[in-house]
């Protein structure tokens, strides 16, 4: 035992002596990892008790502000979430004159009085489409959000012109030796332990018998165990609200990462649904299935579909089990936006709890838009941290009569609101673009056939035009007095009925079919099975 | 991401852009970054379908349209990066202080009118102005509501009575428009 540890640490050290690091240098390295690797234990294990997580970040804030200072930026840190509110592009679609190419709730310029067609009829669309070329939203949902002030990250430094003065570039270096010297291999190996520690714990409570003392016992261990392997990656999480923490039925929150179930399981623990996996993952999986009731299936079989979702309907009416947590967007975003949620976990008669989540992109981008998980596990444990803003919100429940596209657009824009996000009315599906053509180009089609509706209403009858001007006038000044958020949903919520009247009944079958299919799919922890899943679920379609 | 894009655009292109276009450096290296984010086969040159891939432009009524007024200077169906930005600097707002080559009122005119005029004959002529009308409202105005409306048009517009409208005529009926605000767009920095 003694002579293996023995080789274990000269093979350390001569590891470390291969990344040029000097003889010298070694042992004050080797102490420092030592610090950190204690610190890091003691802030995984207790420190979200002890508030020793906010305090790094407080540390980590005085420094980018110093940062900030020097680089000239007269901006404080704080107006970050403003700015993401009143971005440009929130600002520009919400101009009650301009055309806004939107799959759901296209809007065009009203025409001329006289119904006739003049030669800057198109020049808008033309506009649209220019500015579609320079930056679309799709795209920008999709990579990485962009900072205002630089986080000591090189990742995030694009401006090519950002001068460094001498002390700046002194912090970064200090930043660049800490983080991937001392808290990298500190972080991985506490990960390793506190992963290791969360699947010995969920087979050790798996060993008791069923009953309510197992579940409670279940919930407070397992939620444990999720925050030590929070703490170890340096997630710091704040969370809102927690007299709306869900209690039983189905949870729903905005997609950004594959680590968000593990975040938010650290407060409370939830029940997943998910793709049967094989490797390190399906260890995870069948030790967390031993201590509670996670529905995990085989998503390629029909039969093994329908059983989950027959599954997740009885489990999200008993109020004794814990709730299921639910990712209605089908894939991740870059936390800026909240796209199209998919209806069917809104369908089903129960207590919906939506929740918000935020990242902060000044400390560690969550985002995964690496070209692979280990890229992506590189960079967070090279961050400085990973802060997390959850927000819950009070339960909802389905009106009567309320479709489940209406309850999950209503759920959506409260979420949204929350969080401060953008609302895109554009599903997942876009991430299929790649793979299924033919599916891609019918949604495509369909969605450009509402654009041409919507401007074809030039040519209609005036008076009908007139009605629906003041309509519109109306909802724009209701729109100016109320908040942003209840302003969103409910001018959705009119356009969609605006757009249901004149929607063809052929149309709205041909989308519901499409929606059949999303019923039967359930959302998962990692991003690339969504497109394997969306795929066999096509092709069942197809068939 | 950006730091890879900025390193191949030289210092000399940049400075040459600027003084075709009047983009300013900064927004000339944002506006680079997006065209090798749009070009997935990194060859250096976009060609239709990397545009297409946008979603919004692919549900644009005019899509295809906007598409093509790029490939209009290229002759291997490919547009580099020049070809690219010379055609965007078209949308730049009119500042009146800076100096303007190509967003001037008369170059977004003449912008507008290559939109609708395909076969280059510097006169839209009715089966023109017909396929960009069918572009826009798809099959939900009838084919003879359509023509009509395309003869009013072109009525109320034609000056010399040959049924087709010149350049002039175009740039008269939209005397009144406000071009500017309606063929600009915003670039970031």
């Amino acid at each position: 035992m003694a002579w293996g540890i023995g080789i274990l640490r000269s093979s350390y050290e001569s590891l470390l002596l291969s990344y040029g690091v000097w003889e010298a240098l070694l042992p004050y390295i080797i102490w420092g990892q030592r610090v950190v690797f204690v610190c890091l234990l003691l802030v995984a294990t207790v420190g979200g008790r002890l508030r020793l997580r906010r305090k790094y970040v407080q540390v980590l804030d005085s420094v980018f502000t110093f940062a900030a200072a020097k680089l000239g930026d007269e901006t404080p840190l704080e107006e970050e979430g403003e700015a993401r509110r009143d971005s440009d592009e929130v600002h520009e679609a919400k101009d009650s004159d301009r055309v806004v190419i939107d799959p759901e709730s296209p809007k065009a310029e009203p025409g001329s009085p006289d119904g006739s067609f003049k030669f800057q009829d198109p020049l808008p669309y033309l506009a649209a489409g220019m500015r579609a070329v320079v930056s679309d939203c799709v795209t920008k949902s999709f990579t990485s959000a962009e900072l205002r002030t630089w986080n000591m990250l090189s990742r995030t430094k694009h401006k090519r012109y950002l001068r460094l003065s001498r002390s700046l570039t002194v912090f970064w270096v200090v930043g660049v030796v800490i983080r991937y010297l001392f808290l990298f291999p500190m972080r991985l190996l506490v990960t390793v332990i506190s992963l290791a520690n969360l699947v010995v714990c969920c087979i050790a409570v798996g060993l008791l018998p069923e009953s309510e003392f197992k579940r409670r016992l279940n919930a407070k261990v397992v939620t444990w165990c999720f925050d030590f392997v929070a703490g170890s990656i340096s997630v710091v999480a704040r969370f809102h609200n927690p007299e709306n923490r869900p209690t039983h039925g189905i949870a729903v929150a905005n997609h950004t990462s594959p680590i968000d179930c593990m975040v938010l399981a650290t407060d409370q623990c939830y029940d997943m649904v998910g793709q049967k996996s094989g490797g390190i993952l399906g260890v995870f999986m069948s030790a967390l299935s031993k201590s509670s009731t996670h529905i995990w299936f085989e998503r390629t079989e029909a039969n093994q579909r329908a059983e989950a979702a027959k599954r997740l309907r009885e489990h999200s009416q008993n109020t004794r089990l814990p709730p299921i947590l639910i990712f209605p967007e089908g894939c991740c975003v870059n936390n800026t936006a909240v796209m199209q949620f998919k209806k069917g976990s809104f369908e089903m008669d129960c207590t919906i709890y939506p929740i918000a989540i935020r990242f902060d992109p000044r400390y560690g981008d969550a985002f995964w838009y690496q070209d692979t998980f280990v890229q992506y596990l590189f960079s967070m444990m090279t961050s400085w941290a990973i802060v997390v803003d959850v927000w819950y919100l009070p339960p909802m429940q389905r009106r009567q009569n309320e479709s489940g596209v209406a309850f999950a657009q209503r759920v959506k824009a409260l979420i949204a609101h929350r969080g401060g996000f953008v609302q895109l009315a554009w599903d997942g599906l876009i991430k299929l673009h790649t793979t299924k053509q033919d599916v891609w180009r019918l949604k495509q089609s369909q969605w450009r056939q509402k654009q041409q509706k919507e401007f074809a209403r030039h040519f209609e009858e005036r008076e009908e035009e007139e009605e629906e001007e003041k309509e519109e006038d109306e909802v724009n000044r209701d729109v100016n007095v109320k908040e942003n958020g209840q302003m969103e949903s409910e001018e959705s919520a009119k356009q969609e009925t605006k757009v249901e009247k004149r929607r063809k009944y052929s149309e709205k079958e041909e989308i519901k079919e499409s929606d059949a299919d999303e019923n039967e799919k359930r959302d998962v922890k990692r991003e690339e099975e969504t497109g394997k899943g969306n795929t066999n679920t096509r092709e069942k379609k197809a068939q | 991401m950006g730091n890879k894009s900025s390193l191949m655009l030289q210092e000399q292109d940049i400075r040459d852009i600027q003084a075709e276009t009047g983009f300013l450096p900064s927004q000339i290296e944002r506006l680079y970054s997006r065209f090798t984010s749009l070009d997935k086969g990194d060859s250096g040159t976009l060609s239709r379908e990397d545009f297409l891939r946008i979603p919004e432009l692919a549900i644009n009524p005019l899509g295809d349209r906007i598409v093509h007024a790029f490939f209009k200077e290229s002759e291997d169906d490919h547009v580099n990066f020049r070809q690219f930005v010379r055609v965007l600097a078209h949308f730049r707002p009119i500042k009146k202080a800076q100096d303007n080559k190509l967003n001037a009122r008369e170059e977004k005119l003449r912008f507008a009118f290559k939109m609708y005029d395909l076969d280059d004959d510097e006169r839209i002529s009715r089966e023109e102005l017909l396929a960009v009308l069918h572009m826009m409202v798809g099959e939900n105005i009838s084919d003879d509501q359509l023509n009509s409306i395309a003869e009013r048009t072109i009525l109320e517009a034609d000056r010399d009575g040959d049924q087709m409208i010149s350049f002039e005529e175009f740039c008269s009926a939209l005397e009144r428009t406000d071009v500017e605000q309606k063929m600009s767009i915003k670039f970031l920095k």
